[in-house]
Protein backbone atom coordinates (compact mmCIF):
# COMPACT_ATOMS: atom_id res chain seq x y z
CA UNK A 1 0.00 0.00 0.00
CA UNK A 2 2.78 2.45 0.73
CA UNK A 3 5.85 2.63 -1.28
CA UNK A 4 9.01 4.68 -1.17
CA UNK A 5 11.96 5.10 -3.45
CA UNK A 6 15.25 3.51 -2.65
CA UNK A 7 16.43 6.48 -0.67
CA UNK A 8 18.65 6.37 2.34
CA UNK A 9 16.13 7.99 4.63
CA UNK A 10 12.98 6.67 3.10
CA UNK A 11 12.10 3.21 4.19
CA UNK A 12 9.29 1.27 2.63
CA UNK A 13 6.57 0.66 5.10
CA UNK A 14 3.87 -1.83 4.57
CA UNK A 15 0.44 -2.03 6.15
CA UNK A 16 1.31 0.82 8.48
CA UNK A 17 3.98 0.44 11.14
CA UNK A 18 3.26 -1.90 13.97
CA UNK A 19 0.61 -0.89 16.38
CA UNK A 20 2.60 -0.10 19.49
CA UNK A 21 -0.05 -1.29 21.87
CA UNK A 22 -0.24 -4.62 20.19
CA UNK A 23 3.46 -5.27 20.34
CA UNK A 24 3.33 -4.71 24.06
CA UNK A 25 0.59 -7.24 24.49
CA UNK A 26 2.73 -9.94 23.00
CA UNK A 27 4.79 -11.42 25.78
CA UNK A 28 8.49 -11.27 25.27
CA UNK A 29 9.44 -14.87 24.95
CA UNK A 30 12.82 -16.45 25.22
CA UNK A 31 11.67 -19.82 24.08
CA UNK A 32 13.39 -19.50 20.75
CA UNK A 33 12.14 -20.44 17.33
CA UNK A 34 11.70 -24.12 17.59
CA UNK A 35 8.10 -24.16 16.70
CA UNK A 36 8.30 -26.85 14.09
CA UNK A 37 9.45 -29.18 16.79
CA UNK A 38 6.27 -29.20 18.75
CA UNK A 39 3.48 -29.68 16.31
CA UNK A 40 1.04 -30.73 19.02
CA UNK A 41 1.02 -27.78 21.33
CA UNK A 42 -0.31 -24.39 20.43
CA UNK A 43 2.68 -22.21 19.82
CA UNK A 44 2.81 -19.01 21.85
CA UNK A 45 3.75 -15.80 20.11
CA UNK A 46 7.48 -15.69 19.77
CA UNK A 47 9.28 -12.42 19.53
CA UNK A 48 12.84 -12.27 18.38
CA UNK A 49 14.43 -8.89 18.59
CA UNK A 50 18.03 -8.13 17.78
CA UNK A 51 18.72 -7.22 21.41
CA UNK A 52 17.33 -10.50 22.71
CA UNK A 53 19.39 -12.73 20.42
CA UNK A 54 22.25 -13.52 22.86
CA UNK A 55 19.73 -14.47 25.55
CA UNK A 56 18.32 -17.13 23.26
CA UNK A 57 21.46 -19.23 23.49
CA UNK A 58 20.13 -20.80 26.66
CA UNK A 59 16.72 -21.44 25.10
CA UNK A 60 18.49 -23.07 22.17
CA UNK A 61 20.19 -25.54 24.53
CA UNK A 62 16.94 -26.33 26.38
CA UNK A 63 14.77 -26.61 23.29
CA UNK A 64 17.35 -28.81 21.62
CA UNK A 65 17.36 -31.17 24.60
CA UNK A 66 13.57 -31.48 24.38
CA UNK A 67 13.91 -32.83 20.86
CA UNK A 68 15.46 -36.04 22.17
CA UNK A 69 13.34 -38.08 19.80
CA UNK A 70 14.94 -36.35 16.84
CA UNK A 71 18.58 -36.41 17.90
CA UNK A 72 18.55 -39.84 19.49
CA UNK A 73 17.14 -41.34 16.31
CA UNK A 74 19.72 -39.58 14.20
CA UNK A 75 22.42 -40.78 16.60
CA UNK A 76 21.26 -44.39 16.18
CA UNK A 77 21.03 -43.78 12.47
CA UNK A 78 24.67 -42.64 12.44
CA UNK A 79 25.75 -45.92 14.01
CA UNK A 80 23.57 -48.04 11.77
CA UNK A 81 24.81 -46.10 8.80
CA UNK A 82 28.43 -46.76 9.64
CA UNK A 83 27.99 -50.52 9.63
CA UNK A 84 25.36 -50.84 6.93
CA UNK A 85 25.73 -54.01 4.91
CA UNK A 86 28.33 -55.42 7.26
CA UNK A 87 27.41 -58.79 8.70
CA UNK A 88 28.43 -58.11 12.29
CA UNK A 89 27.27 -54.49 12.25
CA UNK A 90 28.03 -52.37 15.31
CA UNK A 91 29.52 -55.44 16.98
CA UNK A 92 32.62 -54.37 15.09
CA UNK A 93 32.94 -51.57 17.62
CA UNK A 94 33.25 -54.13 20.38
CA UNK A 95 35.53 -56.38 18.35
CA UNK A 96 37.89 -53.56 17.36
CA UNK A 97 38.12 -52.42 20.94
CA UNK A 98 38.77 -56.00 22.05
CA UNK A 99 41.59 -56.42 19.56
CA UNK A 100 43.17 -53.10 20.53
CA UNK A 101 42.97 -53.83 24.25
CA UNK A 102 44.31 -57.37 23.83
CA UNK A 103 47.25 -56.19 21.73
CA UNK A 104 48.19 -53.30 24.00
CA UNK A 105 47.75 -55.51 27.04
CA UNK A 106 50.00 -58.17 25.56
CA UNK A 107 52.66 -55.70 24.46
CA UNK A 108 52.86 -53.74 27.68
CA UNK A 109 52.56 -56.61 30.10
CA UNK A 110 55.46 -58.27 28.24
CA UNK A 111 57.46 -55.09 27.76
CA UNK A 112 57.24 -53.88 31.34
CA UNK A 113 56.98 -57.41 32.70
CA UNK A 114 53.77 -56.65 34.48
CA UNK A 115 51.02 -58.94 35.53
CA UNK A 116 48.39 -59.14 32.78
CA UNK A 117 45.64 -59.32 35.43
CA UNK A 118 46.71 -55.83 36.49
CA UNK A 119 47.51 -54.24 33.13
CA UNK A 120 44.60 -55.51 31.05
CA UNK A 121 41.79 -54.12 33.24
CA UNK A 122 43.74 -50.87 33.56
CA UNK A 123 44.41 -50.52 29.85
CA UNK A 124 40.92 -51.57 28.78
CA UNK A 125 39.11 -49.06 30.99
CA UNK A 126 41.61 -46.36 30.10
CA UNK A 127 41.26 -46.91 26.35
CA UNK A 128 37.47 -47.16 26.50
CA UNK A 129 37.08 -43.82 28.27
CA UNK A 130 39.84 -42.23 26.24
CA UNK A 131 37.85 -43.27 23.18
CA UNK A 132 34.72 -41.57 24.50
CA UNK A 133 36.67 -38.45 25.44
CA UNK A 134 38.47 -38.05 22.13
CA UNK A 135 35.40 -39.12 20.16
CA UNK A 136 33.37 -36.28 21.65
CA UNK A 137 36.12 -33.73 21.11
CA UNK A 138 37.15 -34.70 17.58
CA UNK A 139 33.52 -35.07 16.49
CA UNK A 140 32.99 -31.70 18.12
CA UNK A 141 35.29 -30.08 15.59
CA UNK A 142 32.85 -30.93 12.78
CA UNK A 143 29.59 -30.90 14.70
CA UNK A 144 28.20 -27.82 12.96
CA UNK A 145 30.29 -27.89 9.79
CA UNK A 146 29.10 -31.36 8.79
CA UNK A 147 25.46 -30.47 9.40
CA UNK A 148 25.53 -27.41 7.19
CA UNK A 149 22.62 -28.44 4.98
CA UNK A 150 20.38 -29.00 7.98
CA UNK A 151 21.47 -25.90 9.87
CA UNK A 152 20.80 -23.62 6.92
CA UNK A 153 17.50 -25.15 5.86
CA UNK A 154 15.68 -26.65 8.82
CA UNK A 155 14.03 -24.60 11.56
CA UNK A 156 15.42 -26.37 14.62
CA UNK A 157 17.68 -25.46 17.54
CA UNK A 158 21.36 -25.67 16.74
CA UNK A 159 22.05 -27.69 19.84
CA UNK A 160 20.37 -30.79 18.36
CA UNK A 161 23.60 -31.41 16.43
CA UNK A 162 25.57 -31.29 19.66
CA UNK A 163 23.16 -33.69 21.41
CA UNK A 164 23.28 -36.01 18.44
CA UNK A 165 27.07 -36.12 18.72
CA UNK A 166 27.00 -36.82 22.45
CA UNK A 167 24.35 -39.52 22.06
CA UNK A 168 26.26 -41.18 19.22
CA UNK A 169 29.48 -41.30 21.21
CA UNK A 170 27.74 -42.64 24.31
CA UNK A 171 26.17 -45.41 22.23
CA UNK A 172 29.62 -46.32 20.88
CA UNK A 173 30.93 -46.26 24.43
CA UNK A 174 28.17 -48.69 25.43
CA UNK A 175 29.39 -51.19 22.84
CA UNK A 176 32.95 -50.76 24.05
CA UNK A 177 32.03 -51.28 27.69
CA UNK A 178 31.30 -54.91 26.82
CA UNK A 179 35.08 -55.36 26.72
CA UNK A 180 35.39 -54.04 30.25
CA UNK A 181 32.80 -56.58 31.41
CA UNK A 182 34.65 -59.39 29.62
CA UNK A 183 37.96 -58.36 31.21
CA UNK A 184 36.40 -58.05 34.68
CA UNK A 185 34.78 -61.47 34.35
CA UNK A 186 37.93 -63.09 32.98
CA UNK A 187 40.23 -61.81 35.74
CA UNK A 188 37.51 -62.16 38.38
CA UNK A 189 38.00 -58.55 39.36
CA UNK A 190 35.79 -57.32 42.21
CA UNK A 191 35.75 -53.51 42.27
CA UNK A 192 33.92 -53.39 45.64
CA UNK A 193 32.04 -50.40 47.00
CA UNK A 194 34.37 -47.95 45.30
CA UNK A 195 32.60 -48.89 42.07
CA UNK A 196 29.59 -46.84 43.19
CA UNK A 197 31.71 -43.74 42.77
CA UNK A 198 31.62 -44.49 39.07
CA UNK A 199 28.17 -42.90 38.84
CA UNK A 200 29.11 -39.40 40.05
CA UNK A 201 32.44 -39.81 38.27
CA UNK A 202 30.82 -40.60 34.95
CA UNK A 203 28.37 -37.70 35.27
CA UNK A 204 31.22 -35.31 35.99
CA UNK A 205 33.20 -36.84 33.12
CA UNK A 206 30.29 -36.28 30.71
CA UNK A 207 29.74 -32.70 31.88
CA UNK A 208 33.36 -31.95 31.10
CA UNK A 209 33.16 -33.65 27.72
CA UNK A 210 30.00 -31.72 26.92
CA UNK A 211 31.46 -28.29 27.41
CA UNK A 212 34.72 -29.21 25.66
CA UNK A 213 32.86 -30.63 22.70
CA UNK A 214 30.53 -27.66 22.30
CA UNK A 215 33.31 -25.12 22.75
CA UNK A 216 35.49 -26.87 20.19
CA UNK A 217 32.49 -27.06 17.86
CA UNK A 218 31.82 -23.32 17.98
CA UNK A 219 35.48 -22.36 17.64
CA UNK A 220 36.10 -24.84 14.79
CA UNK A 221 33.19 -23.46 12.83
CA UNK A 222 34.65 -19.98 13.02
CA UNK A 223 38.36 -20.82 12.74
CA UNK A 224 38.99 -23.68 10.37
CA UNK A 225 42.47 -24.38 11.75
CA UNK A 226 41.09 -25.54 15.06
CA UNK A 227 40.12 -29.05 13.82
CA UNK A 228 43.73 -29.65 12.74
CA UNK A 229 45.08 -28.26 15.98
CA UNK A 230 42.74 -30.44 17.98
CA UNK A 231 43.69 -33.58 16.04
CA UNK A 232 47.36 -33.00 16.82
CA UNK A 233 46.68 -32.10 20.40
CA UNK A 234 44.69 -35.30 20.96
CA UNK A 235 47.47 -37.39 19.46
CA UNK A 236 50.08 -35.86 21.76
CA UNK A 237 47.82 -36.19 24.78
CA UNK A 238 47.35 -39.90 24.10
CA UNK A 239 51.01 -40.44 24.95
CA UNK A 240 51.22 -37.88 27.75
CA UNK A 241 48.15 -39.19 29.55
CA UNK A 242 48.45 -42.40 31.56
CA UNK A 243 46.21 -44.63 29.44
CA UNK A 244 48.40 -47.56 28.49
CA UNK A 245 51.07 -46.82 31.07
CA UNK A 246 50.59 -46.25 34.76
CA UNK A 247 52.02 -43.33 36.75
CA UNK A 248 52.51 -45.82 39.60
CA UNK A 249 55.52 -47.20 37.73
CA UNK A 250 57.22 -43.80 37.89
CA UNK A 251 59.35 -42.83 40.91
CA UNK A 252 57.74 -39.40 41.04
CA UNK A 253 54.92 -37.98 39.00
CA UNK A 254 55.92 -35.50 36.35
CA UNK A 255 53.93 -32.29 35.90
CA UNK A 256 52.39 -33.53 32.68
CA UNK A 257 50.59 -36.12 34.78
CA UNK A 258 49.64 -34.17 37.88
CA UNK A 259 48.59 -31.10 35.89
CA UNK A 260 47.09 -33.04 33.01
CA UNK A 261 43.31 -32.45 33.06
CA UNK A 262 42.74 -35.52 30.89
CA UNK A 263 44.52 -37.71 33.44
CA UNK A 264 42.19 -36.58 36.19
CA UNK A 265 39.14 -36.94 33.96
CA UNK A 266 40.06 -40.51 33.10
CA UNK A 267 40.94 -41.19 36.73
CA UNK A 268 37.48 -40.32 38.10
CA UNK A 269 35.88 -43.02 35.94
CA UNK A 270 38.71 -45.55 35.69
CA UNK A 271 39.64 -45.83 39.35
CA UNK A 272 36.10 -46.66 40.59
CA UNK A 273 35.71 -49.35 37.92
CA UNK A 274 39.00 -50.92 39.03
CA UNK A 275 38.02 -50.70 42.69
CA UNK A 276 40.60 -48.03 43.46
CA UNK A 277 40.09 -44.80 45.30
CA UNK A 278 39.92 -41.53 43.43
CA UNK A 279 42.20 -38.90 44.92
CA UNK A 280 40.46 -35.82 46.22
CA UNK A 281 42.73 -33.75 43.98
CA UNK A 282 41.19 -35.41 40.92
CA UNK A 283 37.65 -34.75 42.15
CA UNK A 284 38.45 -31.14 42.94
CA UNK A 285 40.15 -30.55 39.61
CA UNK A 286 37.33 -32.10 37.60
CA UNK A 287 34.64 -30.19 39.50
CA UNK A 288 36.57 -26.95 39.10
CA UNK A 289 37.13 -27.67 35.43
CA UNK A 290 33.44 -28.41 34.90
CA UNK A 291 32.42 -25.16 36.57
CA UNK A 292 34.96 -23.03 34.71
CA UNK A 293 34.35 -24.83 31.43
CA UNK A 294 30.59 -24.54 31.59
CA UNK A 295 30.96 -20.85 32.35
CA UNK A 296 33.30 -20.35 29.42
CA UNK A 297 31.16 -22.34 27.00
CA UNK A 298 28.00 -20.54 28.12
CA UNK A 299 29.72 -17.23 27.43
CA UNK A 300 31.00 -18.46 24.07
CA UNK A 301 27.69 -19.94 22.95
CA UNK A 302 25.81 -16.85 24.01
CA UNK A 303 28.14 -14.76 21.93
CA UNK A 304 28.38 -17.00 18.91
CA UNK A 305 25.31 -19.20 18.54
CA UNK A 306 23.44 -16.73 16.36
CA UNK A 307 26.32 -16.57 13.90
CA UNK A 308 26.94 -20.26 13.47
CA UNK A 309 24.37 -20.43 10.66
CA UNK A 310 26.46 -17.85 8.76
CA UNK A 311 29.77 -19.52 9.51
CA UNK A 312 28.97 -23.09 8.46
CA UNK B 1 -4.38 -17.49 14.65
CA UNK B 2 -1.20 -17.44 12.71
CA UNK B 3 0.39 -14.07 12.44
CA UNK B 4 3.77 -12.60 11.60
CA UNK B 5 4.91 -9.09 12.16
CA UNK B 6 8.26 -7.85 11.04
CA UNK B 7 9.41 -4.55 12.51
CA UNK B 8 12.30 -2.68 11.00
CA UNK B 9 14.17 -5.95 10.42
CA UNK B 10 17.82 -5.72 9.48
CA UNK B 11 20.05 -8.70 8.84
CA UNK B 12 23.77 -8.32 8.43
CA UNK B 13 26.43 -10.89 8.25
CA UNK B 14 30.16 -10.90 7.91
CA UNK B 15 31.64 -12.87 5.06
CA UNK B 16 35.11 -14.04 5.93
CA UNK B 17 37.69 -14.41 3.25
CA UNK B 18 39.85 -17.47 3.40
CA UNK B 19 42.58 -15.53 5.10
CA UNK B 20 40.63 -14.17 8.00
CA UNK B 21 39.05 -17.52 8.69
CA UNK B 22 42.36 -19.03 9.69
CA UNK B 23 43.68 -18.60 13.16
CA UNK B 24 47.20 -17.94 11.89
CA UNK B 25 46.21 -14.75 10.18
CA UNK B 26 44.26 -13.66 13.18
CA UNK B 27 47.28 -14.16 15.41
CA UNK B 28 49.73 -12.71 12.90
CA UNK B 29 47.59 -9.67 12.43
CA UNK B 30 47.69 -9.10 16.16
CA UNK B 31 51.41 -9.64 16.25
CA UNK B 32 52.05 -7.17 13.49
CA UNK B 33 49.96 -4.49 15.10
CA UNK B 34 47.67 -2.15 13.28
CA UNK B 35 49.54 -1.85 10.02
CA UNK B 36 48.46 -4.99 8.22
CA UNK B 37 45.34 -5.37 10.27
CA UNK B 38 43.00 -4.00 7.68
CA UNK B 39 44.50 -6.17 4.97
CA UNK B 40 44.57 -9.32 7.03
CA UNK B 41 40.99 -9.02 8.14
CA UNK B 42 39.23 -8.85 4.84
CA UNK B 43 35.81 -9.08 6.37
CA UNK B 44 33.01 -7.90 4.19
CA UNK B 45 29.75 -7.16 5.89
CA UNK B 46 26.70 -7.86 3.81
CA UNK B 47 23.43 -6.22 4.69
CA UNK B 48 21.03 -8.78 3.31
CA UNK B 49 17.87 -7.19 4.69
CA UNK B 50 17.60 -3.51 5.44
CA UNK B 51 14.83 -2.04 7.60
CA UNK B 52 12.01 -4.26 6.49
CA UNK B 53 8.48 -3.81 7.84
CA UNK B 54 5.74 -6.27 7.03
CA UNK B 55 2.56 -7.58 8.58
CA UNK B 56 1.38 -11.02 7.57
CA UNK B 57 -2.04 -12.22 8.61
CA UNK B 58 -3.96 -15.43 8.67
CA UNK B 59 -4.98 -16.39 5.16
CA UNK B 60 -2.14 -14.57 3.45
CA UNK B 61 -0.40 -16.40 0.66
CA UNK B 62 2.60 -14.27 -0.07
CA UNK B 63 4.52 -14.46 -3.29
CA UNK B 64 8.01 -13.19 -2.54
CA UNK B 65 9.73 -11.94 -5.66
CA UNK B 66 12.99 -10.21 -6.46
CA UNK B 67 16.30 -10.69 -8.23
CA UNK B 68 18.84 -13.24 -7.18
CA UNK B 69 20.45 -11.92 -4.04
CA UNK B 70 17.63 -9.56 -3.21
CA UNK B 71 17.20 -11.11 0.23
CA UNK B 72 14.28 -13.48 -0.34
CA UNK B 73 15.94 -16.59 1.04
CA UNK B 74 17.49 -14.61 3.87
CA UNK B 75 14.05 -13.37 4.86
CA UNK B 76 12.69 -16.91 4.84
CA UNK B 77 15.63 -18.05 6.97
CA UNK B 78 15.02 -15.29 9.49
CA UNK B 79 11.36 -16.28 9.72
CA UNK B 80 12.47 -19.88 10.21
CA UNK B 81 14.71 -18.78 13.08
CA UNK B 82 17.87 -19.87 11.29
CA UNK B 83 19.29 -16.39 10.86
CA UNK B 84 18.84 -13.98 13.73
CA UNK B 85 18.01 -10.31 13.28
CA UNK B 86 20.85 -7.86 13.74
CA UNK B 87 18.35 -5.02 14.04
CA UNK B 88 14.63 -4.79 14.61
CA UNK B 89 12.41 -7.68 15.59
CA UNK B 90 10.04 -10.32 14.32
CA UNK B 91 7.02 -11.67 16.15
CA UNK B 92 5.58 -14.98 15.10
CA UNK B 93 2.41 -16.73 16.20
CA UNK B 94 2.13 -20.27 14.93
CA UNK B 95 4.22 -23.29 14.07
CA UNK B 96 6.75 -22.59 11.39
CA UNK B 97 7.58 -25.19 8.79
CA UNK B 98 10.12 -24.62 6.06
CA UNK B 99 10.65 -26.16 2.65
CA UNK B 100 13.94 -24.45 1.99
CA UNK B 101 15.56 -27.73 1.08
CA UNK B 102 12.99 -30.52 0.69
CA UNK B 103 15.73 -33.13 1.03
CA UNK B 104 17.28 -31.94 4.33
CA UNK B 105 17.86 -34.89 6.63
CA UNK B 106 17.68 -37.52 3.89
CA UNK B 107 20.47 -40.01 3.51
CA UNK B 108 21.48 -41.63 0.19
CA UNK B 109 22.54 -44.88 1.82
CA UNK B 110 19.22 -45.51 3.55
CA UNK B 111 16.19 -46.95 1.84
CA UNK B 112 13.02 -45.12 0.90
CA UNK B 113 11.01 -45.95 4.02
CA UNK B 114 13.91 -45.03 6.32
CA UNK B 115 14.25 -41.76 4.47
CA UNK B 116 10.59 -40.97 4.95
CA UNK B 117 11.20 -41.28 8.69
CA UNK B 118 14.46 -39.31 8.65
CA UNK B 119 12.92 -36.48 6.68
CA UNK B 120 9.80 -36.63 8.85
CA UNK B 121 11.81 -36.27 12.06
CA UNK B 122 13.65 -33.33 10.55
CA UNK B 123 10.33 -31.66 9.89
CA UNK B 124 9.40 -32.06 13.54
CA UNK B 125 7.06 -35.02 13.20
CA UNK B 126 6.96 -37.77 15.79
CA UNK B 127 7.37 -41.42 14.95
CA UNK B 128 3.65 -42.05 15.35
CA UNK B 129 2.75 -39.08 13.21
CA UNK B 130 4.96 -40.31 10.40
CA UNK B 131 3.54 -43.82 10.74
CA UNK B 132 0.00 -42.53 10.26
CA UNK B 133 1.04 -40.58 7.19
CA UNK B 134 3.21 -43.32 5.76
CA UNK B 135 0.51 -44.77 3.51
CA UNK B 136 -0.38 -41.38 2.13
CA UNK B 137 3.27 -40.57 1.45
CA UNK B 138 4.16 -43.88 -0.17
CA UNK B 139 1.01 -43.86 -2.26
CA UNK B 140 1.65 -40.36 -3.45
CA UNK B 141 5.32 -40.99 -4.24
CA UNK B 142 4.26 -44.03 -6.25
CA UNK B 143 7.67 -45.65 -6.04
CA UNK B 144 6.38 -49.11 -5.19
CA UNK B 145 9.08 -51.65 -4.48
CA UNK B 146 11.81 -49.05 -4.90
CA UNK B 147 11.02 -47.87 -1.37
CA UNK B 148 12.95 -50.88 -0.10
CA UNK B 149 16.06 -49.85 -2.05
CA UNK B 150 18.72 -47.34 -0.99
CA UNK B 151 18.08 -43.79 -2.08
CA UNK B 152 21.32 -43.68 -4.06
CA UNK B 153 19.83 -46.14 -6.56
CA UNK B 154 17.01 -43.69 -7.36
CA UNK B 155 16.95 -41.47 -10.39
CA UNK B 156 16.92 -37.73 -9.73
CA UNK B 157 13.21 -37.65 -10.52
CA UNK B 158 12.37 -40.47 -8.13
CA UNK B 159 14.41 -38.81 -5.40
CA UNK B 160 12.56 -35.54 -5.96
CA UNK B 161 9.20 -37.35 -5.84
CA UNK B 162 9.99 -38.90 -2.49
CA UNK B 163 11.32 -35.66 -1.00
CA UNK B 164 8.27 -33.83 -2.28
CA UNK B 165 5.87 -36.44 -0.94
CA UNK B 166 7.28 -36.29 2.59
CA UNK B 167 7.88 -32.57 2.67
CA UNK B 168 4.30 -31.78 1.72
CA UNK B 169 2.85 -34.15 4.33
CA UNK B 170 3.54 -31.88 7.27
CA UNK B 171 0.98 -29.70 8.93
CA UNK B 172 2.09 -26.23 9.97
CA UNK B 173 0.55 -22.84 10.66
CA UNK B 174 3.18 -21.04 8.67
CA UNK B 175 4.96 -22.51 5.71
CA UNK B 176 8.05 -21.04 4.08
CA UNK B 177 8.85 -22.27 0.59
CA UNK B 178 11.94 -21.36 -1.37
CA UNK B 179 11.84 -21.48 -5.16
CA UNK B 180 9.32 -23.59 -6.96
CA UNK B 181 8.26 -26.86 -5.49
CA UNK B 182 7.52 -29.51 -8.02
CA UNK B 183 8.73 -32.91 -8.93
CA UNK B 184 8.46 -35.60 -11.51
CA UNK B 185 7.29 -36.05 -15.05
CA UNK B 186 4.32 -34.53 -16.85
CA UNK B 187 1.87 -37.18 -15.70
CA UNK B 188 2.98 -36.62 -12.11
CA UNK B 189 2.52 -32.87 -12.37
CA UNK B 190 -1.25 -33.09 -11.99
CA UNK B 191 -0.93 -34.95 -8.72
CA UNK B 192 1.66 -32.40 -7.61
CA UNK B 193 -0.75 -29.60 -8.40
CA UNK B 194 -3.49 -31.14 -6.26
CA UNK B 195 -1.11 -31.81 -3.42
CA UNK B 196 0.21 -28.26 -3.36
CA UNK B 197 -3.36 -26.99 -3.39
CA UNK B 198 -4.32 -29.11 -0.40
CA UNK B 199 -1.12 -28.11 1.39
CA UNK B 200 -1.92 -24.43 0.84
CA UNK B 201 -5.53 -24.98 1.89
CA UNK B 202 -4.63 -26.35 5.29
CA UNK B 203 -1.84 -23.87 6.00
CA UNK B 204 -2.97 -20.48 7.35
CA UNK B 205 0.10 -18.57 6.11
CA UNK B 206 2.25 -19.47 3.15
CA UNK B 207 5.26 -17.50 1.99
CA UNK B 208 6.54 -18.61 -1.37
CA UNK B 209 9.75 -17.20 -2.79
CA UNK B 210 9.80 -17.80 -6.49
CA UNK B 211 10.82 -16.45 -9.87
CA UNK B 212 7.81 -18.05 -11.49
CA UNK B 213 5.10 -15.47 -12.11
CA UNK B 214 2.72 -18.25 -13.08
CA UNK B 215 3.16 -20.01 -9.77
CA UNK B 216 2.71 -16.81 -7.80
CA UNK B 217 -0.35 -15.61 -9.63
CA UNK B 218 -1.90 -19.03 -9.27
CA UNK B 219 -1.32 -19.65 -5.59
CA UNK B 220 -0.72 -16.29 -3.94
CA UNK B 221 -3.01 -13.47 -2.93
CA UNK B 222 -0.27 -11.01 -1.98
CA UNK B 223 2.90 -10.06 -3.73
CA UNK B 224 5.96 -8.74 -1.99
CA UNK B 225 8.89 -7.54 -4.02
CA UNK B 226 12.37 -7.14 -2.61
CA UNK B 227 15.36 -5.41 -4.07
CA UNK B 228 18.82 -5.26 -2.49
CA UNK B 229 17.41 -6.28 0.86
CA UNK B 230 14.81 -3.53 0.84
CA UNK B 231 11.09 -3.95 0.45
CA UNK B 232 10.34 -2.53 -2.98
CA UNK B 233 6.63 -2.99 -3.08
CA UNK B 234 3.93 -5.00 -1.44
CA UNK B 235 0.32 -5.56 -2.27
Amino acid sequence: MMHAEDGESAQPVLNSPLDVKKSHEIPQSTTGMTTAAHPKQQAPAIRISAEAVPAQAFADIINGARLYELWSRFAFHDIRQRFRRSVLGPLWLTISMGILVATLGLVFSTLFQQDASKTLPYISTGIIFWGLLTGCITDGTTVFISSEAIIRNVPAPLSIHFYRLMARNIIIWGFNMAIYLVVVAYFELVPGWNALLFIPGFILFLINLAWMSLAVGVLSTRYRDIPQLVANFIQVMFFLTPIFWSPLTLPNRPAFVTLNPFYHLIEIVRAPLLGDEVSSASWALCIGMAAAGLGFTAWLYRRAHARIAYWV
Amino acid sequence: MAHISIENLTVEFAIFGASSRSLKNRILSHATGGRIMSGARDVVTVRAIDGLNLEINDGDRIGLVGHNGSGKTTLLRVLAGIYKPSGGAITIEGQVGALLDPTAGMDPESNGIENIYLRGYMMGMSRREIATKLDDITEFAGLGDFLALPLRTYSAGMFARLAFAVSTAAHNDILLIDEGISAGDAEFQKKVQQRIESLFDRTPIVILASHSEALISEFCNRRVQMEHGVLKSAA
